[in-house]
C-alpha cells in the first residue's frame, strides 16, 4: 500500500524572467514499511523534494498524496495539523528547542493533541528504550552529545506514530560512530514498528541502511536501487558505483 | 572599496536594524526639541514668567528629560550594537583593525544622528505647538499659540545632541575595544541560561523577594502615622530599598522559581502555552531581571509623581473651596458696598450669616485612645464655634441638645493624618469660663473661611444656640465674630461679579486680634483662589505629565525593543515548531501569554508600587485620591497596551516568516 504518492512534481523558484526549475517532474511512490533514501549531488534538488513532499514547501505543479489525502488545496492550519499528526521530522541540525528538556522536546508534538498522558508516557518509554536515551530525559539539549540530540529528535519524530517520517541528512552533523548507531536505530524501528521513513542523504553509508535508494540529478530521478536480499556491504558497493556513474561531486562525506 | 562606500552599503543592508535605533533617536530629539521650543514660545513665556518657580521647574524638567533621553539612547545603542556583533566580528575576521571598525561605525552613527536631529526637530517644531496648547489649556488661559521657530531652542538642542553623540560614540568604541573576536560571534547567545534544578537557597531568596516587597508596602502605609517614630527620611530610604530590592529578587528568582515548580508538576507533558511562554520566560529571567526591575521601578516612580501632581491639580478646586467655602466670603462687616453693587447690577445671590465665637480647646483629645502619648495630645488652640441655627441654613436637618457639639469643617491632610473620633468629651475654655463639650459627630463639610480657621480645613464646633449665647459673652476674646457667605444663583454672573469684587476692594480685610493689634488679611474669592491654584499647579502637572510621558515612552520602547530582539532570537524555535506541525495560530496563543507577562508584570508591579507610594502621602498634595489615581493609571495601562500590541504584531510577522 502506498503511503506517499508524488506525480509529476515540479518546483520552480523565482519570477518568470529568473525562473529556475529545481524539480522537473518527479514521480515517486513510497509503500508502507519502506525505508527510502534519496541521494544525489549538491543542487540536484534532494532537500527541495523532501520539503515539497512533506508540505513544508509548496509544489509548483503536480499531485502529492499522503495516505490518500492530497496536499493541494489544504489550508495552512489543516496542513499544520496534518504534519503534526501524520508526519515526523528529523533534521540535520537536530532542531531541538534549547529551553526544553529532552523529555519535553520528545513530547512537543503532543502539546496540542489530546492524547491521554498515560499513553504518551508509555510511548516515551518505549521509544527512549529503543533509542537508548532513557538516562538523559531530564537533561537539556546543551548538556548532551550530538548523537543523543539526534536520537532525541528521532524520538520526537516518532512519538505521534506517524504514517511517514522524513529525515533530512540526519547523520550530517554526526561522527561515523554515532551516525551508525542512529541509522541502526532507525533501521530497527523501521523493522519493529513498520515505520515508513524517507531519508535524504549524500552519505553512501547512510543510504546503505535503506531498503531502496533513489538517485536525483538535475531535478529528475536518475535511477533507483533496491536492496532486496543483498547484504548491506554489497548494497553499499552498488550505491558507490551508481554515484560514480552519476559523476559530479559524487562522494562528498 | 572605500570606507564611505562600505558605510553606505552596510547602512542600506542594515535598514531593518537601523530603523529601531533611528526611531529611538528621532523620538528623543522630538521630545527634547519640542520641550525646549515650548519654553521659548512667546505666549507660554508670558504666562509662565508671572510665577518665578515655573521657570525653575521648566529648567529642572529639561535636565531630567535629558537624562531620560541619555539613558534611552545609550540603551538603544547598546542593543543595536549587540545585534550587529556578527557584522563587527566579520570585519575583524577579514582583517580590519578595531580602530577602523570604530571609525566606520562612527561615520554611520554621525549620519544617523544628523538625520535624526533634522527629522526630530521638524516633528518637534510641530508638536511643540500642540504641547503649548495643552499647557495653556491646563492653565485655563485663552491665547492663540503661534508657531515660532526659536533659534535658541535650535542651538540648545544641537549642543545637547552633539554631546549625546560623543557619549554614544564613546560607548560604542568602548564596547568594540572590550570584546574579543570569539565573544562577538556568540554575543547574542550569552544571555541564555539553562535553568536546572532549583536549590533550596534560590527558593528562599525568591520567597524573600516577595517578603521584602510586602514589608515595603506595609511600611509605606505607616509612613505618615503620628506614632511612627524615627526619621522620616530614613524610613523612606528603607521602604525604597526594600521594594526595589524585592522587585529585583522577584524577577531574578521568584518568577523562575514559581514557573519551575509549575513545570516540574507537568512532568514533561507541556502545553503550547508552556512551550512558548513559560519556558522562554524562565530561561531569560537571569538576563532580563535587571532591566525589568529598572523598568518596573521607573514606571512606578513616574506614575507616582504624575499621580501626585495630578492629585494636586485635580484638587485645586476642592482645596480652594476649603479655603473659601462660598463664591465670596465676607468677614465681620466688610464688603457691604460689594453686596450693594451686586444688587445694582441685578445679580441674584444667596447669603448665609454665621456668628462666630472663639474658644480654646485641645482637639487632639479626640484622637484615638492609643495615641495618648502623642505630643499633640495636649496642644491647645483656638477653635471657633457656630450656633446651630446658623448652621441649619446650610444643613437643615442638623439637631442636637445640651452640651452636644458637631465638629465640622475638618478636612484636608490634617483629617488624614489626625483622624478624630466622635463620642468623646472635651473641655474647652473661653476667658475664665470652662465648658465640657460632648462631640456627637465629626464632619468634613467646609463652611468657614480658611482665614478664620487659620488654614483651610481647620475644625469648627457647631453648638446649640443656648450654649453659643453663653460663650458669646466673652466676644472680646474672639478675633472674628461674623462671616457672611455669598453664593451666586447663576454662574453666568460670575465674570461680572468677579470684576465688581475686585473693584470694591472687599477682599482686603482688617481686623483686631485678641491682643488688640490691627491685622490685615486678603480674602480671595473662590474663583480667584481656584485660578491661583491652577496657575501654580498647572505648570507642575504639565511638566510632570510631560516627563511621565517621556518615561513611559522610553520604558515602553525599551520593552518593545527587547521583545523585538527576543523574537529575532527565537525565530529558529518558531521554524522548528512550524515544521513539526504547529500552526501559526497555535504559536500565537503562546505569544499572547508571553507578551501578557512581559508587559503585564512590570506594569502590574509598577502600578502596585506607585499605588502604595501615592497612598502613603497623597493627602499632603490634595483632597482627591481615587479619580486622579485611576485616570493616571488608565493612561499608563493604555499606553503599555499599545506597546504590547505592537510587539505581538512583530512576533506575528516573525512567526509568519519563519517557515
Amino acid at each position: 500500500m502506498a503511503v506517499l504518492i508524488g506525480r509529476k512534481v515540479k518546483k520552480v523558484y523565482g519570477k518568470k524572467s529568473t525562473a529556475q526549475e529545481v524539480l522537473k517532474g518527479i514521480d515517486v511512490e513510497v509503500n508502507k514499511g519502506e525505508f527510502v533514501g534519496i541521494m544525489g549531488p549538491s543542487g540536484s534538488g534532494k532537500t527541495t523534494l523532501l520539503n515539497v513532499l512533506c508540505s513544508i514547501d509548496f509544489a509548483t505543479e503536480g499531485v502529492i498524496e499522503i495516505n490518500g489525502q492530497s496536499l493541494r488545496g489544504m489550508k495552512e492550519k489543516a496542513l499544520a495539523n496534518f504534519r503534526r499528526e501524520q508526519l515526523g521530522f528529523i533534521f540535520q541540525d537536530y532542531n531541538l528547542l534549547d529551553t526544553l528538556t529532552v523529555k519535553e522536546n520528545i513530547l512537543l508534538p503532543l502539546a496540542i493533541g489530546k492524547l491521554p498522558k498515560a499513553v504518551a508516557e508509555s510511548r516515551v518509554k518505549e521509544l527512549t528504550h529503543l533509542l537508548g536515551i532513557t538516562d538523559i530525559l531530564h537533561k537539556y539539549p546543551n548538556e548532551i552529545s550530538g548523537g543523543q540530540k539526534q536520537r532525541t529528535s528521532a524520538a520526537r519524530a516518532l512519538i505521534t506514530n506517524p504514517s511517514l517520517v522524513f529525515a533530512d541528512e540526519p547523520t550530517g552533523a554526526l561522527d561515523s560512530k554515532s551516525a551508525t548507531a542512529l541509522l541502526k536505530n532507525l533501521q530497527s524501528i523501521n523493522e519493529a514498528k513498520e515505520a515508513t521513513i524517507m531519508m535524504v542523504t549524500h552519505d553512501a553509508v547512510a543510504a546503505s541502511f535503506c531498503t531502496r535508494v533513489l538517485f536525483l540529478k538535475d531535478g529528475l530521478i536518475y535511477s533507483e536501487l533496491y536492496k532486496g536480499d543483498k547484504t548491506r556491504q554489497a548494497f553499499f558497493q552498488e550505491i558507490m558505483h551508481t554515484q560514480s556513474v552519476l559523476g559530479g561531486d559524487g562522494y562528498e562525506s | 572599496m572605500s570606507l564611505s562606500k562600505l558605510v553606505f552599503r552596510s547602512m542600506k543592508k542594515n535598514m531593518k536594524h537601523y530603523y529601531l535605533y533611528f526611531f529611538a533617536l528621532i523620538f528623543s530629539v522630538t521630545l527634547y526639541f519640542s520641550f525646549v521650543t515650548l519654553q521659548n514660545n512667546a505666549e507660554v513665556l508670558a504666562t509662565v514668567q508671572k510665577s518665578g518657580t515655573a521657570t525653575a521647574g521648566f529648567e529642572a524638567a529639561t535636565y531630567i528629560l535629558y537624562f531620560i533621553i541619555l539613558f534611552f539612547v545609550l540603551y538603544a545603542n547598546h542593543l543595536f550594537m549587540k545585534r550587529r556583533s556578527k557584522e563587527v566580528g566579520l570585519y575583524q575576521l577579514i582583517g580590519m583593525t578595531k580602530g577602523l571598525i570604530v571609525r566606520l561605525l562612527a561615520v554611520e552613527n554621525i549620519l544617523l544622528f544628523v538625520g535624526a536631529v533634522i527629522l526630530g526637530m521638524t516633528a518637534g517644531f510641530f508638536s511643540s505647538r500642540f504641547f503649548a496648547m495643552v499647557l495653556l489649556r491646563v492653565l485655563e488661559k485663552e491665547a492663540l499659540v503661534t508657531m515660532t521657530f526659536s533659534t535658541q531652542a535650535l542651538q540648545q538642542s544641537i549642543v545637547v545632541f552633539a554631546i549625546l553623540l560623543v557619549i554614544v560614540l564613546a560607548q560604542m568604541a568602548w564596547m568594540i575595544q572590550r570584546v574579543s573576536l570569539l565573544s562577538l560571534f556568540s554575543a547574542s547567545k550569552q544571555a541564555d541560561e539553562r535553568v536546572k534544578r532549583f536549590s533550596p537557597l534560590q527558593m528562599m531568596i525568591g520567597f524573600l523577594g516577595l517578603v521584602l516587597i510586602a514589608y515595603g508596602y506595609y511600611a509605606s502605609t505607616k509612613l505618615f502615622d503620628i506614632e511612627s517614630t524615627g526619621n522620616l527620611f530614613v524610613n523612606m530610604i528603607i521602604i525604597l530599598a526594600s521594594t526595589i530590592g524585592g522587585t529585583f529578587l522577584v524577577f531574578r528568582f521568584s518568577v523562575a522559581f514559581i514557573m519551575n515548580s509549575v513545570r516540574l508538576k507537568k512532568n514533561g507533558h507541556l502545553s503550547v502555552h508552556d512551550v512558548l511562554a513559560l519556558t522562554p520566560i524562565m530561561h531569560r529571567m537571569k538576563s532580563n531581571a535587571k532591566s525589568l526591575t529598572l523598568i518596573t521601578v521607573l514606571t512606578g516612580v513616574s506614575l507616582g509623581v504624575t499621580t501626585l501632581s495630578y492629585i494636586a491639580y485635580y484638587s485645586s478646586e476642592a482645596s480652594a473651596y476649603s479655603q473659601v467655602p462660598g463664591d465670596y466670603i465676607l468677614l465681620e462687616d466688610n464688603g457691604q458696598e460689594f453686596l450693594q453693587t451686586l444688587k445694582q447690577n441685578n445679580i441674584a445671590y444667596n447669603k448665609v450669616d454665621y456668628r462666630l465665637q472663639a474658644v480654646t480647646a485641645s482637639v487632639a483629645q479626640l484622637l484615638p485612645k492609643d495615641q495618648k502619648d502623642s505630643p499633640f495630645y495636649n496642644m491647645k488652640g483656638t477653635i471657633y464655634t457656630v450656633p446651630l441655627s446658623d448652621y441649619r441654613q446650610s444643613v437643615p436637618e442638623a439637631s442636637m441638645s445640651g452640651n452636644d457639639v458637631i465638629l465640622t469643617n475638618y478636612g484636608g491632610y490634617m483629617a488624614e493624618m489626625f483622624p478624630l473620633e466622635k463620642d468623646h468629651d472635651m473641655v474647652v475654655t473661653v476667658g475664665e469660663h470652662e465648658e465640657t463639650f460632648h462631640v456627637i459627630d465629626v464632619q468634613d463639610k467646609s463652611i468657614i473661611s480658611g482665614i478664620v480657621t487659620a488654614g483651610g480645613g481647620g475644625p469648627i464646633f457647631v453648638v446649640t444656640d443656648k450654649l453659643f449665647e453663653k460663650l458669646a459673652k466673652y466676644s472680646n476674646e474672639s478675633q472674628w465674630h461674623k462671616q457672611t457667605s455669598i453664593t451666586l444663583k447663576s454662574k453666568e454672573d460670575l465674570a461680572l461679579a468677579e470684576k465688581l469684587y475686585r473693584q470694591s476692594g472687599a477682599g482686603v480685610i482688617s481686623s483686631i486680634d485678641s491682643e488688640g493689634e490691627t491685622k490685615s488679611y486678603k480674602q480671595a474669592s473662590f474663583e480667584g483662589k481656584r485660578k491661583e491654584n491652577i496657575e501654580t499647579l498647572g505648570i507642575t502637572i504639565f511638566t510632570t505629565a510631560f516627563l511621565g510621558l517621556a518615561f513611559l515612552m522610553t520604558t515602553g520602547s525599551i520593552l518593545y525593543f527587547k521583545q523585538m530582539s527576543e523574537a529575532e532570537e527565537e525565530r529558529g524555535s518558531y521554524t522548528i515548531l512550524r515544521k513539526i506541525g504547529f500552526a501559526e495560530r497555535d504559536i500565537m496563543k503562546g505569544i499572547y501569554m508571553k507578551q501578557a507577562f512581559n508587559f503585564g508584570v512590570p506594569l502590574l508591579i509598577g502600578l502596585l508600587h506607585s499605588y502604595f507610594a501615592v497612598k502613603s502621602g497623597w493627602f499632603l498634595f490634595g483632597t482627591e485620591l481615587t479619580t486622579p489615581l485611576w485616570i493616571a493609571m488608565i493612561c499608563y495601562i493604555a499606553l503599555y497596551a499599545i506597546f504590547a500590541v505592537l510587539s505581538v504584531g512583530y512576533y506575528k510577522k516573525v512567526i509568519r516568516e519563519s517557515l
